[in-house]
């Protein structure tokens, strides 16, 4: 879903890096004040393994792919300032190291992939979790992808719609093909979030308690 | 100490597995915005900027990118928290003399 140079209208990427970077720096200021020992290796740890996690395609349907997006598993397992801290980092790996999303583009593909990926498996999460936590891990993780893909699909058409076709792709497609494919990716986002939530779980339950931002962590 | 050094092998393990089956389903088709992008027929812009490294065309060259993307990606947020956790200290020391 990383979204290359020149796909979207200027109006948009300027309102992907202003969205952002306003929200990464509210959550490093959140971060910052909240951060202690024990959740500094596991952290670092959490998001090498989601960057290389990101590198393995699955085959979806019809000649498409998905990978793990770990916007949700990262909110789960370290809160939401966190997480979207540890996929901006990764996200911003990808374009300036290897070339993956585009450099102007970056400030959308932080904000659809990090804030809302990471914001909207929060939202499905914390209330689901109170009843299932097992429930509320598969639907944020198939719910961080596909409102990703939505809001992608949102800038598509606006973008085109806004520069009368110069930009973006027209509604009539974009959406039905960003939210068919990406309602299948989700899937796979789902098990792949479920299977490492529940190993963690047996192996080292301590690390679903690691969450960056509650008051109880403050040491 | 040892559990991380543990979870680091079973990630770099998984890694390199994953990575065959990578390579033998996936590694020729686009994901979703992609095949989005090829449905409506939009071409591709060239990157306004040129990146370093790639992530390799074939299974060793992904396995190195992936080690190296990695330790990258492990460096810079153990190097933020650790100084984020020493500004920390510093300014707790400050408010309780």
């Amino acid at each position: 879903m990383h979204i290359p140079d020149g796909l979207m209208t200027p109006e948009a990427v300027a309102a992907g890096w202003l969205v952002a970077l306003v929200t990464l720096a509210f959550c490093i200021l959140k971060v910052n004040r909240r951060v202690d020992d024990k959740v500094i290796p596991f952290m670092a740890i959490l998001a090498a393994g989601i960057f290389v996690a990101q590198m393995i395609n699955f085959p979806v349907w019809g000649g498409t792919t998905g990978h793990l997006l770990g916007a949700a598993l990262a909110t789960i397992l370290l809160g939401p300032y966190a997480a979207i801290i540890v996929i901006s980092v990764i996200l911003i790996i990808q374009c300036l190291v290897f070339g993956d999303g585009g450099l102007t583009a970056l400030g959308l593909n932080i904000t659809n992939m990090a804030v809302v990926g990471c914001l909207s498996s929060w939202l499905i999460f914390r209330p689901i979790s109170r009843r299932s936590e097992r429930a509320g891990v598969l639907l944020a993780a198939w719910t961080s992808v596909f409102v990703a893909a939505a809001i992608t699909a949102a800038e598509l058409t606006i973008s085109y719609d806004v520069s009368g076709g110069a930009y973006g792709i027209v509604g009539t497609l974009s959406i039905p093909l960003m939210l068919g494919y990406h309602a299948l990716i989700g899937i796979g986002e789902a098990v792949i979030t479920s299977a490492i939530f529940i190993y963690l779980s047996k192996v080292a339950p301590d690390t679903l308690r690691m969450k960056i931002g509650k008051k109880e962590t403050a040491s | 100490m040892n559990r991380y050094l543990k979870a680091v092998l079973g990630i770099v393990v998984l890694f390199a597995i994953g990575l065959v089956f990578y390579f033998m389903f996936s590694a020729t088709y686009g994901d979703g915005l992609e095949k989005t992008m090829e449905e409506s027929g939009i071409q591709e812009h060239g990157p306004v900027y040129t990146a370093p490294f790639a992530y390799g065309d074939d299974y060793f060259a992904a396995l190195v990118a992936g080690l190296i993307g990695g330790g990258i990606t492990f460096g810079i947020v153990y190097g933020y928290l650790r100084v984020a956790r020493r500004k920390r200290s510093e300014a707790e020391s400050n408010e309780t003399p």
